[in-house]
């Protein structure tokens, strides 16, 4: 593992993880207090009798804990942003860590070093996991300390834990399959959209799956089924088999990425 | 002792295009030896496979002993790319430490005498690489290439964006370096910077080693053109004269085409009043050319 290059990301990509952990740590502590603070549930179940009965099964997919407050902050981690955070972060870092580098032309002198492309593609890994983690822990923070700031304790520290592996390798599993294509491509953006895009397109099929009958049987297909913080942190599901899903998946696309890696030639 | 670079055969494509095609030379301890050819030509896709940095679909390379897969081969290595690019949000001497921690048993000896060879700047070194000039972002590269005394050094267009004076003292560096036994790979497109500081060269054209000679050779073969201007009607008798291959005359303007010895034709000329004398940088194209075409210089 070379330090060197660890000091190096962390100077480049340092304010952008701060960043990205300060606001889903806010974001979850923002959730605690709009649920402590009116009556979030009442209002919310008001609004689905008002509405088709689509929306309703669309609501009901992603309030899957109910209008419970342990529910509704568990709907915290469901929520659209608090998953693109760390979405954002792990697709930027993959698409950086080796097309990005490839365009801005900065991978010759480096590989020039006295340094193997294995090493190289450790660093980043290792990096973008522990940035990962990072966020993931400033998150549950958000959520921990919000639960105390306002007399709320519905998660232990216990499930809190179980739900935070859950979604450091949801997030680390994006940053896989990232790094899987960053490592064919030349060009940052030309690898972050097929990125983001499966990211999209997973998110959206587990939704409408969630709704339409005729879509289920794509769910499972999805790294979304694999992601519920609702089942975790309300009904305290077990995580074995989600866990052993998306690890699955950031071994094999690191495999993938790290056999082609070594392979290309650079830039 | 064994050489410093070895080559063998190395031929490459992308494609259909074939960026190399069986180049072959040998890079001895102490030499400068120039890479020349013009842009296209394969040579940054040589250095590149010499580096590990891409793969040869024929043939090998030995970089002091080693084949380049092996991250150790590059510890005694200082390589300058063609296309420089650094890390813009780091200070230039933030950058000169981190290249110099990837080798921690070479610490940088040369870099106080690199900085004031240069005329690097303290100043220079305190800002942020992205709002440096790109003659100055050309001289950090330098540093970070050679500040370790490396054995083998590789050079790509090493002197784009230095200005004469440093380009001089970057020269007597190399030399400097050479006789202590570096090896250095000087690769351009610039035959004139190749010859003032090469010992011997090898000349490459879409991807084909035409000739790998000593400069001098190359020297004694190389047909120069030299534009002269009179105060008065140019001399009638200029194309008469040993070396000149041939002579184009129109009033008090000459250009002739020389070969060999230039001595005869200066001895000649310090009987004139010569107004402007300019030998022109030869295109590497004509020169090869005119070298290496059937019934040409040779």
């Amino acid at each position: 593992m070379s330090r060197n290059l660890l000091r190096l990301l962390v100077r480049r990509h340092g304010l952008f993880v701060a960043t990205s952990a300060f606001l889903l740590g806010g974001f979850q502590f923002l959730i605690c207090a709009a649920v402590a603070s009116v009556d979030v549930a009442g209002a919310l179940e008001t609004l689905m009798q008002s509405l088709p009965p689509i929306f309703q099964a669309l609501a009901s997919s992603q309030f899957f804990g109910g209008f419970s407050k342990s529910g509704l902050l568990a709907f915290g981690w469901a929520h659209p942003i608090a998953q693109a955070l760390g979405a954002a972060l792990a697709i930027t870092l993959a698409t950086q860590a080796v097309a990005g580098e490839a365009e801005a032309g900065t991978i010759e002198l480096t590989l020039a070093q006295p340094l193997s492309r294995s090493t190289y593609l450790a660093a980043q890994a290792v990096f973008a996991l522990m940035a990962l983690a990072f966020i993931t822990l400033a998150g549950l923070a958000g959520t921990f300390i919000g639960q105390r700031v306002y007399a709320l304790s519905p998660f232990g520290p216990g499930p809190l834990l179980r739900f935070g592996l859950d979604y450091l390798l949801f997030q680390s599993a994006w940053f896989g399959l990232t790094l899987l294509f960053s490592t064919w491509g030349r060009e940052a953006g030309r690898v972050a959209l097929p990125g983001f895009l499966l990211a999209l397109v997973s998110y959206l099929v587990h939704v409408i799956g969630s709704m339409w009958e005729a879509w289920k049987p794509l769910v499972p297909w999805t790294l979304h089924a694999y992601y519920s913080p609702q089942e975790i942190l309300v009904h305290g599901a077990a995580v074995t088999k989600p866990l052993t899903v998306l690890f699955g998946v950031l071994a094999v696309s690191l495999a993938g990425a790290w056999w082609r890696f070594r392979q290309r030639d650079l830039p | 002792m064994a050489p410093a670079l070895e080559v063998s055969d190395l031929a490459k494509g992308y494609g259909r295009v074939r960026a190399l095609r069986g180049v072959s030379f040998v890079l001895e301890p102490g030499e400068i030896f120039g890479y020349l050819g013009p842009n296209g030509a394969g040579k940054t896709t040589t250095l590149r496979i010499i580096l590990g940095l891409a793969s040869a679909d024929r043939g090998w390379v030995r970089l002091l002993g080693q084949p380049p897969s092996r991250p150790a081969s590059r510890e005694r290595i200082g390589f300058l790319p063609g296309e420089l690019r650094l890390h813009g949000g780091m200070t230039g001497r933030a950058l000169l430490d981190h290249f110099a921690r990837f080798r921690p048993s070479h610490p940088p000896v040369l870099r106080e005498r690199l900085l004031a060879a240069l005329d690097l700047k303290e100043s220079d070194l305190a800002r942020k690489v992205k709002w440096l000039s790109h003659g100055t972002r050309q001289k950090v590269g330098l540093v970070i290439a050679l500040q370790h005394d490396p054995d083998v050094i590789l050079l790509d267009e090493p002197t784009t964006g230095l200005d004469p004076l440093v380009q001089r003292a970057f020269r007597d560096l190399v030399r400097e370096l050479a006789a202590r036994r570096r090896a250095v790979l000087f690769s351009s497109h610039v035959l004139s910077e190749v010859e003032a500081v090469c010992g011997r060269v090898a000349m490459l054209r879409a991807g084909e080693l035409l000739a790998v000679e000593s400069i001098g050779t190359l020297r004694g073969r190389l047909v120069r053109r030299l534009e002269a201007r009179f105060r008065g009607p140019a001399p009638a008798d200029l194309g008469a004269l040993p070396g000149v291959t041939r002579a184009e005359t129109a009033g008090s303007e000459a250009t002739l085409w020389l070969k060999g010895d230039v001595n005869p034709l200066i001895a000649r000329l310090a009987h004139c009043e010569v107004e402007q004398l300019v030998f022109p940088e030869p295109q590497l194209e004509e020169v090869f050319l005119d070298l290496y075409r059937p019934g040409g210089a040779p």
